[in-house]
């Protein structure tokens, strides 16, 4: 693949957004728009200076739930690949049946999880995040784990290495790439998680309550500046985890390409 | 030898019921934190409230109203990210300036806006598929991009060396590579189709569905924690059933493709 200049990489997404926010303002202006349907981005901004404190707060309550639970779920994911990566007959058993809980609206155990912790406890929030990260990051991780060039084991094999061995220098590296896709998804996941779960109950000061409350409110403006902020706390957990891929695994192909 | 996965799926669902029983009998839990298995059956053939139908039919009316949104929603979805991945497979500049939105939409909490997409439908049961369609495009449009992209170049030289028009090249070569990647992404979003669906009934005000169904047994928790319960296993079932259907279709309309090592 030829590599593009940075004008022609950077240049038509930038060009679209500024195109974008000039046209919805236009737009809303031009049709006067009501409120309830669309507000004018200035009218979001002017919201966002206005209530800054009370959206922050809730931010800070919402993306340490899910920071919380993204690390418990993705560790636990984690662990029990590196178990299960070992025995290949509870790996089989085992791999269905978390792709099946996979394809579970695990979202729905929402307001089971409010009912054990209550649902202002901020441990309801992470628990339903932990449990949503968890299987997308078990299942990819032991693909990684497993997926390997059996020339490569053989080869290891020959040289009489133990299996520990066998894990650190061959199964672990070839893991790194599914490794960072799961986090990828989990990082998009842990946030959805968050805010949804307190859309089933939760603290005031949380951006799911916050969304719902104002949007019930007819405070489209705020609701829209939070639903603004939660998008880029969701960009930002991407890029986070793009940034620490790039450290991680510079050699691996799947970034350029991004 | 292995174990056929049949066997091995009912094995893991026995030991898993009777590792729920044990550490309700262990920890001595209540049934507020954990109701026993056959509270939860018995819980099905009672009637909800009283005078009404059981539980059982009213979970299934409720499912089958769920499901009549998370499947429009899907069909939506995978046809327009279907069109939308194919037309960035072949113009490269639409492809350079919105595919990084496409990838910054899929980490946005797209759900956020869900109370949002309800108010511009005015509360209709429109906003259900609407939002199941808005989760399911996306892995969509990536998977049949990426999918569309994958053939070995030599292949499409060869096309081209037979003068194959564009539209040939696209069905006789892209589109079979690009089912596999396609029915991966049709996978994913058959889970996300049911979440989309169940999470819009919250904001609407929607009775009918699942979602209206948890919200309400969840009221009721104190007194009935296993018809909260029930309603959240039956819509488990419904993500698996939609899950194992697209799979069933998958493995029919893959049977000829040889799959790349």
């Amino acid at each position: 693949m030829s590599r593009t200049s940075p004008l022609e990489r950077y240049g038509p997404p930038i060009a679209v957004f500024f195109l974008v926010i000039a046209l919805w303002e236009l737009l809303v202006r031009a049709f006067n728009v009501q409120q309830f349907l669309l507000p004018a981005p200035t009218v979001i901004a002017e919201a966002f200076f206005r209530t800054t404190t009370n959206i922050f707060n809730s931010a800070a309550y919402t993306i340490r739930s899910a920071v919380f639970g993204f690390g418990l779920g993705a560790g636990a994911g984690i662990l029990v690949a590196l178990i299960t990566a070992r025995w290949t007959t509870v790996r089989e058993g085992l791999m269905p049946f978390a792709i099946a809980l996979n394809s579970v609206p695990i979202i729905a155990f929402a307001p089971i999880m409010n009912n054990w912790f209550g649902s202002t406890n901020p441990l309801s929030k992470i628990a339903i995040v932990a449990v949503i990260t968890f299987f997308p990051m078990m299942i990819n991780m032991v693909r990684g784990l497993t997926l390997v060039e059996p020339a490569k084991i053989e080869l290891m094999r020959s040289y009489a290495t133990t299996p520990l061995q066998v894990l650190i220098k061959v199964r672990i590296p070839n893991a790194l790439p599914y490794l960072f896709n799961a986090l990828k998804v989990c990082s998009t996941l842990s946030l959805i998680g968050a805010i949804v779960g307190e859309y089933f109950g939760g603290p005031r000061d949380s951006l799911g309550v916050y969304i719902l409350q104002e949007a019930q409110l007819f405070r489209f403006d705020n609701a829209w500046a939070a639903i603004i902020i939660s998008a880029l706390l969701g960009i930002a957990f991407y890029l986070v985890i793009i940034g620490l891929e790039r450290i991680a695994i510079p050699w691996h192909a799947s970034i350029d390409k991004q | 030898m292995r174990p056929s996965p049949a066997l091995s799926l009912v094995l893991i669902i026995l030991a898993l019921l009777i590792a729920w029983e044990l550490i309700k009998l262990i920890f001595n839990l209540d049934k507020r934190i954990l109701p026993h298995l056959w509270e939860i059956a018995v819980a099905f053939s009672q009637p909800a409230r009283r005078g009404g139908p059981p539980l059982f039919s009213v979970l299934f009316e409720a499912a089958l109203y769920t499901l009549r949104g998370a499947l429009l929603g899907f069909a939506i979805g995978a046809l327009l990210g279907f069109i939308l991945g194919t037309v960035f497979a072949h113009v490269s500049l639409l492809e350079r300036s919105l595919v990084p939105y496409v990838i910054a939409s899929q980490t946005v909490p797209i759900l956020a806006i869900a109370p949002m997409v309800v108010i511009w439908l005015r509360g209709s049961w429109l906003s259900v598929p609407v939002i199941a369609a808005y989760l399911t495009f996306f892995p969509v449009t990536i998977n049949t991009l990426r999918g569309m992209r994958s053939p070995d170049p030599r292949a499409v030289e060869l096309m081209r060396s037979y003068a194959a028009s564009t539209w040939q090249t696209l069905w006789k070569l892209r589109f079979p590579a690009a089912l596999p990647a396609i029915f991966t992404a049709f996978k994913i979003a058959a889970t996300s189709s049911v979440v989309g669906a169940i999470i819009a009934e919250l904001p609407a005000g929607i009775q009918q569905g699942l979602g209206g169904a948890i919200l309400n047994f969840n009221q009721y928790y104190i007194t009935g924690p296993e018809r909260l319960w029930a309603a959240i296993l039956m819509a488990a079932l419904v993500g698996i059933l939609l899950f194992v259907a697209v799979s069933l279709v998958e493995r029919v309309a893959l049977r000829n493709i040889v799959r790349a090592a």
